[in-house]
């Protein structure tokens, strides 16, 4: 094993161990910088004369990502490198595709759209800041209140929210249910790292989980799907089941959990499918959209005719008429990405989505503490099924769930949730201050005394049960 | 910036336009290099050993998505092997660019190969609303956009239909739409020749060009001769079921077509095919579905009709003849048909005696004759892949066995009796066809078959010969020619709306029919006036082109 690098002390040092994030994030700004290029050309076709203050939003994607490099680098972060290009890229393509839809055009532009993304950046930048060196870890006892928050976020959009399309939304298209996607991963993996032991046993003739250890995980879950059935946002509930699941199975080794999953799954989509109308249409509307082709399958083939007038080159940005897609800027931003750059472009996309999958995995993989692993894995899963459930909806692969793609989409608050998310993982690929010891990482480090005794306790019993 | 506005409007930006776009790609795809490349430094060594395990979940989800790629390959790539698709795109996406646009979509032509439908390629400007600060001048596009043109217009609208990109498609261009579109999905090899047209763009894609058994001429002078009244014309060829002429007014021009139309906001009903789904009391023409039920059975009873009429009860008023109202206007007294028979009734259309007639044959051989001459039904007359056209025939509700005078008015087409004007000319056929009704049907390619029996070929046969007499020496005496020896049925249909609706059926060479037809028009009083001369205009003009021989 080579030794482990010990953080630079001077600046220039640091300034050296950056080197890769700052060559790959460069060239990440140039293709996007020639592809905004190609966008404001399409402008004066148009009839609309290109101003210096177009050139907004690519200056602010450009500052936003390079002051979260010089951040990174001033504080000796020795954490991953890839992250922060692929993101920036990632972001990059999400911001011409949103400019091209209008979001930045016109008068009424509100300013919070050019704040969005240098926000998020800025937080995940501070999430790195706050949560390196190991201090990740003093998330890990504040287990309970992770679940609290989580169902109070959903109790917030049931008391405020109005429905719309089918789902439930607050005030203004926010959608506070989207910290879920941190907040039930922090639970589920503080959850899993305490009980880990007693979770693997599986005793008895036929095998099944430790119901005196679970239960109040699955009374968690069970209180915080049925509240998203009553919102109909099924996307969520795969996304949080499938992370939930991922945790259970990365942490146990046991695959049992997977098998009582698929049982649990096939009943519960069975039940849904049998109750819910909402679901019924969208898998009438997925299985022959043709039978309904101005009304169920409007949406989904719009999007595939666009991508088909794309072919394999696409027009080009700024080219095509994606707006002839419905709510192209969110759900559909996929489509309207295959229709201006071709299939070609497409696969690079989700080239660089499944680097970031990767990167994401990897870190999980080599993660120090269990804690660590564990987030890492349920915030790489929550990922990797949200963008599978946008593009295989999008590409009629699987039935559409209406959920928005990580990084590209318009949206607020999915957006904050996805940097806060990436900063953790960041973090976690940062190490700990000193080799510590796998299984006992989590439990030495951080937390008050008291917990500590209280998860040995519940742990025992358990294991005696 | 105006150095780069000026840029973006010169003729080599297109050029430096296409280069960026491969510069981009070109870009990204280093990038990926890169990130290879760097692997050694990136690789995270100051952490722990890898985990087993997650390396096969990254293969895993590398797997799903590249199920998906491979999945939009077939629709983005391949798209054409789904006719379906291709038919949406040409009648619903919107985008000039999209290749299957450039298919040429077939014509649709009459009988003798008159255009009915074409795509021509105009030049429009391109769609540019100019924003508020459009300082760079009208820098419109000039390109070309293929646009379905109906040359013969509104009277034709119903039954060719549109093919509109924003109103989707309607009528024999919904029915044919796959066809038009070029062809059918088992010859896979003719898919991949037009996936390859449309990717190489070294020859025009074509559509298959679909013939209508439609008579353009014929069709032209029944939508002109309606003159924008509410109506309906149906012209059949009696031996295969050949339609010739369908049209319903008032029509819309499918060339213009506009939002008001659609979503029953249309006070005058423009879209409705009356000559399909319009439901009307067939009145007096009804009298040769009764005259038929009662020469099947053998019968032509010679009945006392006397001048007050008939009734089945003292409750009900009298049921009478036309010419016991004419006489008491002009302040005569009419003295009464006496005793006829079914011949002398049927020409002179007499409601005392058909009342009577159904009266005694009764309830149970009405509703047969009904069955046989298939009402309460619906007939095909295009299956098309994605869509058919259909017409309906008369809605007639039983009639209760207790209801007497309800089966007397039915058996004179009033009351509970409804039809379409298709119904009619299939009936009209019926008889001209030796009693055996053809299937109406649209495009001259479908053979022709037999629907359904409608009486013997006996009772055809003198039934024929009765309505030579109508026109001889009865109701229709007025449209009597030299040249032409056609038998017909007049109809003046009462209804609880306005005026009478106007009735003719009729065919001709009355000795060995080539054409039937029925004209309908609503509230225009009695079909001998305004029906029967349209009808006989029509049937002069078959036999001026030939169409009678």
């Amino acid at each position: 094993m080579p030794p482990k690098p010990v953080r630079p002390a001077t600046l220039s040092d640091r300034w050296q161990l950056r080197a890769p994030e700052r060559q790959l994030l460069s060239w990440a700004l140039v293709a996007i910088a020639l592809g905004f290029l190609m966008l404001l050309g399409a402008g004066p076709k148009d009839g609309y004369a290109v101003r210096w203050f177009d050139l907004l939003p690519l200056l602010t994607l450009a500052a936003s990502f390079g002051a979260a490099h010089l951040v990174l680098t001033a504080l000796g972060f020795r954490g991953d490198q890839l992250i922060l290009a692929a993101t920036a890229l990632l972001c990059g393509v999400g911001l011409l595709a949103q400019y091209r839809m209008g979001v930045f055009i016109g008068d009424a532009v509100d300013p919070i759209t050019y704040l969005i993304l240098p926000g998020g950046v800025a937080l995940m930048t501070a999430a790195v800041a706050m949560a390196m060196d190991g201090r990740y870890r003093v998330l890990a006892p504040a287990l309970w209140f992770w679940a609290l928050l989580s169902l109070g976020l959903i109790g917030l959009l049931l008391t405020t929210g109005q429905r719309f399309r089918g789902g439930v939304y607050a005030a203004g298209f926010i959608t506070p249910t989207e910290p879920l996607k941190l907040t039930v991963v922090l639970f589920a993996a503080a959850f899993v790292d305490r009980h880990v032991k007693a979770l693997s046993k599986w005793p008895g003739a036929i095998p099944y989980p430790p119901p005196r250890t679970l239960w109040p995980l699955l009374a968690f879950f069970g209180m915080l799907l049925g509240l998203l059935l009553w919102q109909r946002d099924l996307g969520m509930i795969a996304i949080l089941s499938l992370a939930l699941l991922a945790l259970l199975l990365a942490g146990t080794r046991q695959p049992g959990y997977l098998i009582y999953s698929a049982l649990i799954a096939g009943i519960g989509g069975y039940v849904l499918l049998a109750f819910f109308s909402h679901s019924q249409r969208r898998i009438a509307a997925w299985a022959d959209p043709f039978q309904d082709p101005t009304g169920g399958g409007w949406q989904i083939l719009q999007g595939l005719s666009g991508m088909y007038a794309g072919g394999l080159w696409g027009e080009g940005f700024g080219q095509a008429r994606p707006r002839y897609t419905p709510i192209a800027e969110s759900d559909f931003i996929y489509a309207v990405i295959a229709e201006e750059l071709g299939f070609a472009g497409s696969i690079l996309l989700v080239g660089f989505f499944l680097l970031l999958f990767a990167r994401l995995f990897g870190i999980a993989a080599r993660a120090r503490s269990s804690f660590g692993m564990l987030t890492a894995t349920g915030i790489a899963t929550v990922f990797a099924t949200q963008t599978f459930l946008n593009v295989g909806g999008v590409t009629k692969f699987i039935p559409l769930t209406g959920i928005t793609l990580p990084f590209i989409s318009h949206g607020g608050s999915s957006l904050l949730t996805a940097f806060l998310s990436l900063g953790l993982v960041l973090a976690i690929s940062d190490g700990e201050p000193k080799p510590v010891k796998k299984k006992t990482a989590a439990r030495t480090s951080a937390g008050a005394p008291a917990r500590r005794r209280r998860a040995r306790r519940t742990s025992s019993a358990a294991a005696r049960g | 910036m105006d150095l780069l506005n000026s840029l973006f409007l010169s003729a080599p930006w297109a050029v430096l336009r296409a280069g960026l776009h491969f510069a981009f790609l070109l870009v990204l795809v280093y990038l990926l290099k890169q990130v290879f490349d760097l692997r050694t430094v990136t690789g995270l060594r100051h952490l722990a050993k890898p985990r087993a395990g997650f390396n096969l979940a990254v293969v895993g989800i590398g797997a799903l998505f590249v199920g998906a790629l491979a999945y939009q390959a077939t629709w983005q790539l391949s798209g054409t092997s789904r006719q379906q698709f291709v038919a949406f795109m040409q009648s619903h996406d919107r985008r000039q660019f999209n290749p299957a646009h450039w298919i040429e979509r077939g014509r649709i032509l009459d009988h003798r190969g008159r255009v009915l439908a074409e795509s021509r390629e105009v030049a429009s400007p391109s769609a540019s609303p100019s924003t508020g600060r459009s300082q760079l001048g009208d820098a419109r596009r000039i390109s070309t956009e293929v646009q379905r043109y109906y040359p013969l217009g509104p009277g034709f609208a119903h039954v060719v239909g549109y093919a509109h990109p924003r109103f989707g498609t309607s009528g024999m261009e919904a029915a044919g739409n796959v066809s038009l579109n070029g062809g059918t999905p088992e010859n896979w090899l003719e898919w991949g020749e037009l996936g390859r047209q449309l990717v190489t763009r070294d020859k025009r894609a074509k559509g298959r060009d679909l013939v209508l058994t439609l008579d353009a001429d014929l069709q032209a002078l029944a939508y002109q001769r309606l003159g924008g009244r509410p109506g309906a014309i149906v012209m059949l060829v009696p031996g295969d079921g050949a339609v010739r002429v369908m049209t319903s007014s008032p029509s819309f021009d499918p060339n213009l077509l506009d939002g008001d139309l659609f979503g029953g906001h249309d006070p005058a009903a423009r879209l409705l095919n009356r000559a399909t789904a319009g439901l009307y009391p067939p009145g007096s023409t009804f009298k040769v579905v009764l005259a038929a039920q009662s020469l099947d059975a053998g019968q032509q009873p010679v009945l006392q009709c006397p001048a007050d009429g008939f009734t089945t009860s003292k409750r009900y008023p009298k049921i009478r003849d036309h010419e016991y109202y004419s006489a008491r206007r002009s302040g005569k007294v009419w003295r009464g048909f006496g005793r006829i028979g079914l011949g002398r009734a049927l020409a002179k259309s007499s409601n005392v005696y058909f009342a009577q007639l159904g009266v005694q044959q009764g309830h149970d051989a009405f509703h047969r004759t009904l069955d046989r001459f298939a009402f309460n039904s619906r007939v095909v007359l295009t299956d098309g892949l994605s869509s058919r056209q259909l017409m309906r025939t008369g809605p007639v509700p039983r009639i209760a066995r207790s209801d007497q005078y309800g089966l007397a008015q039915a058996s004179i087409g009033q009351g509970k009796v409804l039809t379409t004007p298709a119904h009619m000319a299939l009936i009209t056929a019926a008889i001209a066809n030796g009693g055996l009704a053809m299937r109406p049907r649209l495009t001259a390619a479908e053979p022709a078959e037999g629907l359904a029996r409608f009486m013997t070929a006996n009772t055809a046969r003198r039934l024929a010969a009765m309505m030579r007499r109508v026109v001889t020496e009865g109701t229709a005496r007025g449209i009597d020619v030299p040249e032409l020896a056609i038998a017909g049925k007049t109809g003046t249909a009462q209804n609880p709306i306005g005026e009478a609706h106007s009735w003719f059926i009729g065919f001709a060479p009355a000795g060995r029919p080539r054409l039937a037809v029925a004209v309908m028009v609503e509230h225009a009083g009695y079909g001998s006036a305004v029906a029967a001369p349209i009808a006989q205009e029509l049937l002069l003009l078959a036999q001026e082109r030939g169409l009678l021989q």
